[in-house]
Parts: structure tokens; C-alpha cells; sequence
């Protein structure tokens, strides 16, 4: 995608000067940027960056301290607003959470119910599909692996056939198997979604990416496209140079 | 009906009671509950003496099982899903708090009401031995269920204060052990007002102060001081001449569960005593979405 298309695409995710408090504990300060539509966008930093925070705000789970957030044109914030959102935004949280004690089978069915979704047996088909879940659909859920688990995770995420997707650390703990068919299904999906995934693998941002926005500390310190993160000197000297972190370069890389 | 889709209610409730009965641990505790209310109601001298087939004998401990049955079914109602996180997928779909509230209520409702279900044999003990009064037996379930449905919404609202489920057992053994106790106990009466006032300053600290935790806990912390300083020197006679007669005491005694439900025990269910029940269980359902609501403050 050339920088001139992604200019002219209608923004689908906007934060606008938000800031997250716990006490005196600043999580974000001041963090704006911009999604727009049908882009991938990885949003990087290192652990305790304020990532999740910002993905649980976007998603509506958490409300910012001060600032104001729009999804697709609604406001995560506002009550009403909020389910609509719910409805065309699909969301794979960290460590991707599901129900142990259930097989993946009974898990896409309870978020088919619980999204009072028509025609599941086709939407739960598609999915399994699209997920390559099918050789582990009866089994329990604390029994697969960690790669499968992200996967059934995801297909929770896709049920609904969202036109957002927002995605926290897609790939943590995966061994490299796994991290390429889940970095080539996101591929897959950003032909028609717009997607905002986490990560602090700067691998992935070289994999998947379209844009970057970059935090640390809870402050942007960076939004572009990777080439222009990546500059003449590449990505990983930029990365370390913006987070203040040379000394770790083989660590983080 | 009141913004709530019951459909979406419908599905948390079969996901929860799939998950209590689906592995031994539910029926476990279903062995427990009914091998601990027929000891209660047939293994006890008076049972005998008295010659009658009634369930008198467990009408005097049921307060104390359901004490600690029912908190140890609401444990993980929402402990589990925050630690787990699943309650972050749960709370960006397309839901209601309101929604999930009442679905993770039904459902530790929904077991319960299983589990009372099943110690219905003991009226066909009774049944088998005499001539129970059929209306009677219908009353002293009723109150049975009612008084398990308050003690369900306090172990929801204890779950919620917590990640770990043993913690949550024992805030919900301790909130229903001061409805039990506050009618015989004057310390009961004291403590569970305390806990009530206490609650009430955190709450009104965090709403007037848009989610201030620490300042809500320095809150909490002064209402249950203003609490205890009310009660706690009526309590020793080497302070207070009156010793025992306090009316902060007598305020709290009156939110027993016994007064409440001796009636059905007797076959009489009165008014007051359901909307005692119902009245309770849906405040404390309201603080459970107050409560679900803090992620927003």
C-alpha cells in the first residue's frame, strides 16, 4: 500500500489526547493517533508500554482518564454506543483468555449465543476453517496447545465477521511454526479488515505492518509507516533510539 | 423488558451451569449439600422426640449450611472469569452489564436451586416415616430458595471484590454469617453494620470522586470506624452502663434471616418477609453492576 492510498482512506480507529490514571500511576499520557480503514497497524513498545491499556480503552473495556476515543464513528465510552461497536469489532485480548473447561466447539457456540448471531452452524464452520481449528473442535480447551488456543481465540474474534479487529500481542509465546501461520492469517484478513495489533517484536511489524504507532512510557513517540520508522538507519536502531534502550538491543530483537 | 435481552441472559446461564455441573467438583458439592441437610434434619435427637414429620430441626441450621454452601458456589462466579480474563471478552461483546449480572446471578441460582432440588428426598423421608402437611413442606422450601437466593447475591457481590476464589468464599461466608448471626449475636448485629456503613462511605467516596481507590478505601476505612465507634462500647459494660441495649445494634438485628424466615418454617409466607428477600437480593444485584461498572471509572 502506497503512502498516498492510506492517506486518502477514511480514519477507523481515532484516539484523541487520551490519558489512563490508576491513582497517581500515569498508564498513558496524552496518546493521539490514528487507524485508517483497511490498513494493518501495529501499535509497538515494550512490555508496560501502556498497549493493553490502550486496546482495552479502544475496545470499551476500560474508559480513559481524560480524552476522547471513536471506533468507526462511535464512542467506546458511551453506553449505547458500546454495543453497537461491540457488534463490528472483534477482539483477541492477551494471552488470548477462554474458557478452559470447554472444547472449542462449546466456546463458538456460547459467543454465537451470547451475539445472538443467525446462521451459526455456517459462521462456526467458516471460522474453524478459516483458523485451521478442526482437528482440535472437541477437545478441551486446557488441553491444546498454546498455538491452538491463540487460534481458537481468534476465531472467537472473527465469529461475528467483524470489520475491525483489535488484537494484543497475537503471537506471544508461540513457538516460530505458530507465528507464521498466525502473521500470514492476519495477512489474510487485512485484505478487507482494518487491524491494530500489539506487539513488541519488531519482526512482526516488518511482517504484517502497513503503519506504525509506536509508545513508550505511555507516550506516543512515534506514528508513520515502517519505512519511515525504519528511515535510512532501520527499524531496530529506531526502535532502541526512541525507547531510550540501546543497551538491550539483542534482548528485545 | 427492561433494556435486558434474555437471550443474551440465557446463554451466560448455560455456560455457567454447564461449568458447575460439568466436572466432579459440582457434584461433589450436591453430595455434600444433601448428605449435610439430612444429618441436619433426621440425625438430631429432637427430630425424634418431637414426633413430627416436619423439617423444624433443619429450619434451625439451614442458615448456617447455606452459610457456607452457597458462598462456596458463588466463589468463582467472577473471580474466576478476572483472573482467567475471559471477563474482558465477556464484557466487549455486545452485552449489558446488566445483561451479565443477571446471567452470572441465574446461574449460581440455577445451582443452587439444583442442589435444593435434589434434597427433596428429604420430604419423602418424611413422607415414608408420616404425614407431612404438603403446604407446609411447599413454605419451608420456598423460604429454603429464598433465603439461598439472597445468600447467592451476597457471594456475587464478595466475588467480585476479588481474583482468587478462597478469598471470595470466605467475604461471602463472612457477608452471609452476619445476616445469620445479627438476630441472636449483638456483635453480629454490630459487625454487620459496620460492614454495611463502611461500604456505603467507599461507594460514596468513588462515585463523588470518579474511581479515587485509595481515597475509597481511606472511606471505607473511616465508615467502619464510625460504624464500630456506634456499637462496640455498648458491648462492654465497663464502658457503658447500658451494656447490650444499643439502637445501632437493634437497627441491624432487624435485617436477620431468621426473623425473616421463620415464617415459611411455620407455613406462613408473609409479604414482608418475601419482599425481604427479593428486596435484598436486588440491591446487592444493583452494587454487583455498580461494582462491574468501576472498570469504567
Amino acid at each position: 500500500m502506497t503512502e498516498t492510498d492510506s492517506a486518502a482512506r477514511p480514519v477507523t480507529i481515532r484516539a484523541e489526547k487520551i490519558s489512563k490514571s490508576y491513582g497517581d500511576f500515569a498508564a498513558l499520557t496524552d496518546v493521539s493517533f490514528q487507524v485508517r480503514k483497511g490498513t494493518v497497524a501495529a501499535f509497538l513498545g515494550v512490555n508496560g508500554a501502556g498497549k493493553s491499556t490502550t486496546m482495552r480503552i479502544l475496545t470499551g473495556y476500560l474508559a480513559p482518564t481524560v480524552g476522547r476515543v471513536e471506533v468507526l464513528g462511535l464512542d467506546p465510552t458511551d453506553h449505547v454506543a458500546r454495543i453497537e461497536l461491540a457488534r463490528k469489532l472483534g477482539y483477541l485480548p492477551e494471552s488470548g483468555p477462554l474458557y478452559r473447561d470447554m472444547t472449542p466447539a462449546e466456546s463458538l457456540q456460547f459467543f454465537v449465543d451470547l451475539r445472538r448471531l443467525d446462521d451459526a452452524a455456517k459462521r462456526i464452520d467458516r471460522v474453524v476453517e478459516r483458523c485451521a481449528i478442526g482437528s482440535v473442535l472437541h477437545k478441551p480447551i486446557h488441553k491444546l496447545s498454546k498455538g491452538y488456543r491463540q487460534r481458537v481465540g481468534m476465531a472467537q474474534a472473527l465469529l461475528h465477521d467483524p470489520e475491525v479487529l483489535i488484537l494484543d500481542e497475537p503471537t506471544s509465546g508461540l513457538d516460530p511454526l505458530q507465528i507464521r501461520d498466525v502473521r500470514a492469517l492476519i495477512r489474510e484478513l487485512g485484505k478487507d479488515k482494518t487491524i491494530l495489533l500489539s506487539t513488541h517484536i519488531l519482526q512482526e511489524v516488518d511482517a504484517v505492518a502497513d503503519t506504525v504507532v509506536m509508545v513508550h512510557d505511555g507516550r506516543i513517540v512515534f506514528t508513520g509507516t515502517k519505512d519511515e520508522l525504519a528511515g535510512s538507519r532501520g527499524i531496530e536502531a529506531r526502535f532502541y533510539e526512541l525507547t531510550g534502550t540501546k543497551g538491550a538491543a539483542k534482548e528485545v530483537a | 423488558m427492561f433494556g435486558i435481552d434474555f437471550n443474551v441472559v440465557s446463554a451466560i446461564v448455560r455456560k455457567d451451569l454447564r461449568q458447575y455441573l460439568g466436572n466432579p467438583t459440582g457434584y461433589v458439592f450436591l453430595t455434600l449439600f444433601i448428605a449435610t441437610t439430612a444429618a441436619a434434619a433426621f440425625m438430631q435427637e429432637g427430630f425424634f422426640a418431637r414426633n413430627l414429620a416436619d423439617l423444624a430441626e433443619l429450619n434451625k441450621l439451614m442458615p448456617a449450611i447455606l452459610m457456607f454452601f452457597v458462598p462456596a458456589v458463588t466463589m468463582g462466579a467472577w473471580a474466576d472469569e478476572r483472573r482467567g480474563g475471559t471477563d474482558e471478552i465477556l464484557l466487549t461483546s455486545p452485552v449489558r452489564d446488566g445483561e451479565v449480572v443477571l446471567g452470572k446471578y441465574l446461574g449460581v441460582l440455577g445451582m443452587f436451586t439444583v442442589s435444593l432440588g435434589f434434597s427433596v428426598a428429604h420430604v419423602a423421608v418424611l413422607a415414608y416415616l408420616g404425614d407431612p402437611d404438603p403446604g407446609l413442606m411447599v413454605s419451608t422450601y420456598l423460604g429454603y430458595w429464598m433465603m439461598g437466593a439472597l445468600f447467592c447475591a451476597v457471594g456475587l457481590v464478595a466475588s467480585m471484590f476479588t481474583t482468587n476464589a478462597t478469598v471470595a468464599f470466605i467475604l461471602g461466608a463472612l457477608g452471609c454469617a452476619g445476616l445469620v448471626f445479627a438476630g441472636s449475636e449483638p456483635w453480629a448485629a454490630g459487625m454487620l453494620g459496620t460492614a454495611i456503613l463502611g461500604l456505603l462511605f467507599a461507594l460514596g467516596w468513588f462515585v463523588v470522586r470518579s474511581g479515587d481507590i485509595a481515597g475509597a478505601a481511606f472511606a471505607g476505612g473511616l465508615g467502619a470506624v464510625v460504624g464500630l465507634a456506634f456499637w462496640l462500647p455498648s458491648l462492654l459494660p465497663w464502658l457503658h452502663e447500658e451494656g447490650g441495649d444499643n439502637r445501632f445494634v437493634d437497627a441491624f438485628e432487624s435485617l436477620a434471616v431468621d426473623a425473616h424466615f421463620a415464617s415459611f418454617g411455620e407455613g406462613i409466607v408473609r409479604l414482608g418477609d418475601v419482599i425481604y428477600f427479593a428486596g435484598g437480593a436486588s440491591v446487592l444485584l444493583y452494587l454487583c453492576a455498580f461494582l462491574l461498572g468501576r472498570r469504567h471509572w
